[in-house]
């Protein structure tokens, strides 16, 4: 890895390497301000202007609108009390009573901070961990492959917010999708009816942007929410003194680690953290007693555990091609769309590449600090404007990023029927991050599992003799699966 | 004239169960098509049809338990501006496939014009300024300055 960092050295000091970081970042803090849009919605939106740049711009573009829009939405959380991410709605308990009080610039002073230092800890752990993750993978063949696919998927549990099996079966939804089309052995067509336009397979990009962004626009319309106008007075950030971190740091690197440890873990997210993070704050913190009256521990909480859980999330993305939630699928799909292949061999593939990625995110950490000061002043005044404008640049956007993908109006059929079919099941209680991830995820699984039983003559049983790894990671997806029947067991033996 | 509460809940219970078993429908008829002579018959995992069918069987499986779930025991959704959700999604079916024919400038300030008026705003001024704006500039953007052709209108070459 280290052999390749000059290399790396070279993709990023190029005027549209840093133009990307720079771009990226802002408009990542912009858009995670913004209430609505969340990180998901804002990387999709960003995905189709990746398509004319070069591998490492694109992926550093969507990595810094990702890492910039988690701490974005801190930025609302504070000043109008409404998180612009869900990451940050553990921001509001302590955030929002801060800036009532006349506080705001100080509020966002520690939010920043808080979330650059989490956010620096999780590249050094993305950079530490990843290599050595990737290395043991090397050693996978098709059937380990196939057993490390049926964990990623088992991720659907945990981003399945509300119903399993509503969960499950948007994943089974988005496993069939990645099916139609053209037979990856035989070639031949499956599930097109005769219809000429399917014979390439549903456009990833247009089915993500149509159950995440259209379908997010018409649920807003069914709503017709209105924000309130922000109450506070904001008159630039504050960054807190030295002598105001003192009795912090604790709590600071104790959430990073809470943060780290649980990006770590495919599917279970910024918000999870954040709100575990808060929630163990409170209990050990002196100041326990200020805790949603605006206690700065609170904040630091919150802030360094979402943005930790960014580097920590890239690890299994990176180093086995396993994406933890909606977001980082979005990323390797864009992978794929640049004609890099996500999986184990990745980081052996594209040393410079991956090199080029593990710097630009520490610089993108590095960056949010002076940007997230110049933004929070140009996004108050923002934070004022009335939803349907945003609803409607969102939707002209997304038929904008669609078209330049392919040029295929076909997609933008797809992107209008994927936001419309993705509104009903949204309303209905299916979460869409499962279907993305069944998408994504289904064709490596099928042609490992297709190639492992071509190995072993059609033994599925074969799958495990001889096969540790594969026995191992197959162990750890059933343990995954059966979790909530745990939980679920306890919580009655608990109720009586 | 409205029923008892046992008959609303019936009620509900059906609407609610609704989209689960449209799915499994679905799914069963998606299931029967692998079945007919389309497919080559290579047999095992060469056949086209083999992965295909595993998932399948789970989507009707968890079809049939979640609409078991939602008739026993779902939750109600709440009530949503359904007329509006309507009219947009209408309008941009329209939106994107007329933007071929129409160009982009065109058929984005007509569905811009609907989305703003559906979501309440009725201020004539802004409702124009926007809705003409916000296309014009993507156009500009990307058409004169990053030299990325969106479709153009057959009316006039520079929108």
């Amino acid at each position: 890895m280290l052999s390749s960092v000059p290399e790396a050295l070279g993709l990023l000091l190029t005027g549209q390497g840093i133009a990307v970081l720079l771009l990226g970042t802002l408009l990542g803090v912009m858009m995670g301000a913004l209430p609505g849009i969340g990180s998901t919605v804002a990387v999709a939106m960003i995905l189709p202007f990746t398509l004319t740049m070069d591998q490492a711009p694109a992926v550093l573009l969507l990595i810094a609108v990702y890492a910039g829009s988690v701490y974005g939405g801190s930025i609302s959380a504070i000043l109008i009390n409404t998180p612009g991410t869900p990451q940050s709605a553990a921001t509001c308990l302590d955030g929002y009573p801060m800036a009532r009080r006349g506080d705001a610039g100080k509020a966002l002073g520690w939010s920043t901070i808080a979330s650059v230092s989490g956010g620096l800890a999780s590249a050094l752990l993305l950079i530490l961990a990843a290599p050595q993750l990737a290395a043991f993978a090397l050693n996978f063949g098709p059937i380990e492959t196939f057993a490390l696919i049926l964990l990623g998927l088992t991720c659907i549990v945990s981003v399945s917010t509300g119903s399993l099996v509503k969960g499950l079966l948007a994943g089974m939804i988005g496993l069939f999708l990645s099916t139609v089309g053209g037979d990856p052995i035989t070639g031949e067509a499956r599930f097109t009816f005769g219809y000429f336009p399917l014979i390439a397979g549903f456009n990833l990009l247009a089915v993500v942007i149509g159950v995440f962004a259209v379908s997010e626009v018409l649920i807003r319309v069914a709503a017709n929410i209105e924000e309130e106008a922000a109450t506070v007075t904001f008159n630039g950030m504050v960054l807190p003194r030295f002598a105001e971190w003192k009795g912090r740091g604790k709590n600071l690197v104790k959430s990073i680690a809470i943060g780290c440890g649980i990006g770590v873990l495919p599917g279970t997210g910024a918000a999870t953290a954040a709100f575990i993070s808060y929630a163990e704050a409170r209990r050990s913190s002196p100041r326990a007693a200020g805790f949603g009256k605006g206690e700065p521990d609170g904040l630091v909480a919150s802030e360094a555990a979402n943005n930790a859980v960014t580097g920590g999330a890239l690890v299994p993305t990176m180093a086995l091609g396993i994406p933890g939630d909606a977001v980082t699928a979005v990323m390797l799909a864009t992978l794929t769309l640049h004609g890099v292949s996500p999986g184990v061999r990745l980081m052996t593939d594209n040393p410079a590449l991956i090199a080029a990625i593990f710097i630009g995110f520490l610089f993108i950490n590095v960056m949010l600090l002076p940007l997230g000061m110049i933004v929070s002043k140009i996004a108050a005044p923002l934070l004022r404007m009335r939803e349907c404008y945003m609803l409607a640049a969102i939707t002209l956007l997304c038929v904008v990023g669609v078209y330049f993908v392919r040029g295929n109006p076909f997609d933008l059929l797809i992107m209008a029927l994927a936001g419309i079919v993705g509104f009903v099941l949204r309303r209905a209680g299916f979460p869409m991050p499962p279907l993305v991830i069944g998408m994504v995820l289904g064709p490596t699984l099928e042609i490992s599992l297709r190639q492992g039983l071509i190995l072993t003559d059609g033994s599925f049983a074969a799958f495990f003799t001889g096969h540790p790894i594969a026995l191992a990671l197959t162990a750890a997806a059933l343990m995954m699966l059966s979790l909530p029947l745990w939980r679920w067991a306890g919580a009655r033996r608990r109720n009586g | 004239m409205t029923g008892t509460s046992a008959d609303l809940s019936q009620q509900s219970a059906v609407h609610r169960a609704a989209l689960p078993f449209a799915l499994l429908l679905t799914g069963v008829a998606l299931l029967l098509s692998t079945f007919g002579t389309d497919y080559a018959d290579l047999g095992g995992a060469f056949s086209p049809t083999f992965f295909p069918r595993i998932v399948l069987f789970a989507w009707i499986g968890l079809a049939t338990l979640a609409t078991l779930v939602e008739v026993i025991k779902g939750d109600d959704v709440g009530d949503a501006r359904f007329g509006a959700v309507v009219i947009v999604s209408l309008a941009l079916l329209g939106y994107v496939q007329l933007l071929p024919v129409l160009g982009y400038f065109l058929c984005s300030a007509a569905f811009a014009m609907v989305l703003l008026l559906a979501t309440g705003l009725r201020k004539p001024v802004p409702l124009l300024v926007f809705s003409l704006a916000l296309p014009a500039a993507l156009v500009a953007l990307f058409n004169h300055v990053l030299v990325m052709p969106l479709p153009v209108s057959p009316f006039v070459w520079w929108l």
